[in-house]
């Protein structure tokens, strides 16, 4: 196992030129980590964390949903679409967690609980999916060497 | 902790901004409204409890190593059924 990833990339992306995402509220388990930059876990990766700009040992795994779930349809509410004030379809842009099994052969994604960001006033928030009927974990469908 | 009796359409306000009002009793559910600032998210505790814990799971400290499952390729990626979910 390589830790090539850490210093390399997430000092790249701890320069000043690059805007932290911002969740003024935390998340769920982590009220006081509001800054984040997203950083790919490696080139072209399928993976990035959300890396806390203030702790740098905190970062959460997140992907795309649909590289994996071509068919996932989140639909925000009016409350949190206000609340993110996202304005158009376009300003939001969307991240689910991700979990590695113990034996680091699965890996699962919260479908239910997804990062939203707005792009365009860079701030974001953990919505909670409710009355959806979205798992909490769905195992990637990896093909896995 | 506070205990109010409450009876179907009365509230109780929070702070200066928060409103919960029990809105039906049937059976054993009561149906509650939340009034309340945008910023503040409400949930479900049980749900809430789930996502925080899934939270702890996802966080790592990516200076002591990354699983390899999470250094896959976008292009690398052959799912096993593309229309699962």
């Amino acid at each position: 196992m390589t830790t090539s990833y850490a210093p390399a990339g997430t000092q790249e992306t701890m320069s000043e030129d690059i805007r932290a995402i911002e969740f003024e509220e935390g998340i769920p388990g982590f009220p006081d980590i509001t800054r984040f930059v997203l950083v790919d876990i490696v080139d072209d990766g399928a993976f990035q964390t959300f890396q806390s700009v203030d702790d740098p040992s905190v970062g959460f795994v997140v992907a795309v949903p649909w590289l994996f779930f071509p068919d996932y349809a989140p639909m925000l509410t009016d409350v949190d679409q206000q609340g993110l004030d996202i304005e158009r379809q376009e300003d939001a842009v969307v991240f689910c967690p991700v979990t590695v099994d113990g034996s680091a052969s699965k890996a699962y994604m919260n479908l239910l609980g997804p990062f939203v960001v707005n792009v365009r006033t860079m701030k974001g928030r953990q919505i909670v999916l409710t009355d959806q009927e979205l798992p909490l974990r769905a195992e990637l469908p990896l093909n896995l060497a | 902790m506070l205990v109010l009796t409450r009876k179907a359409g009365e509230s109780i306000v929070i702070g200066n901004e928060v409103v919960i009002t029990v809105l039906e009793v049937r059976g054993g559910q009561i149906r509650l409204g939340v009034d309340a600032p945008r910023n503040l998210a409400v949930h479900r505790a049980e749900i809430y409890q789930q996502v925080m814990e899934e939270n702890q799971a996802a966080s790592i400290d990516a200076s002591e190593g990354v699983p390899e499952i999470l250094k896959t390729t976008a292009s690398s990626i052959t799912l096993r059924n593309p229309d699962s979910q």
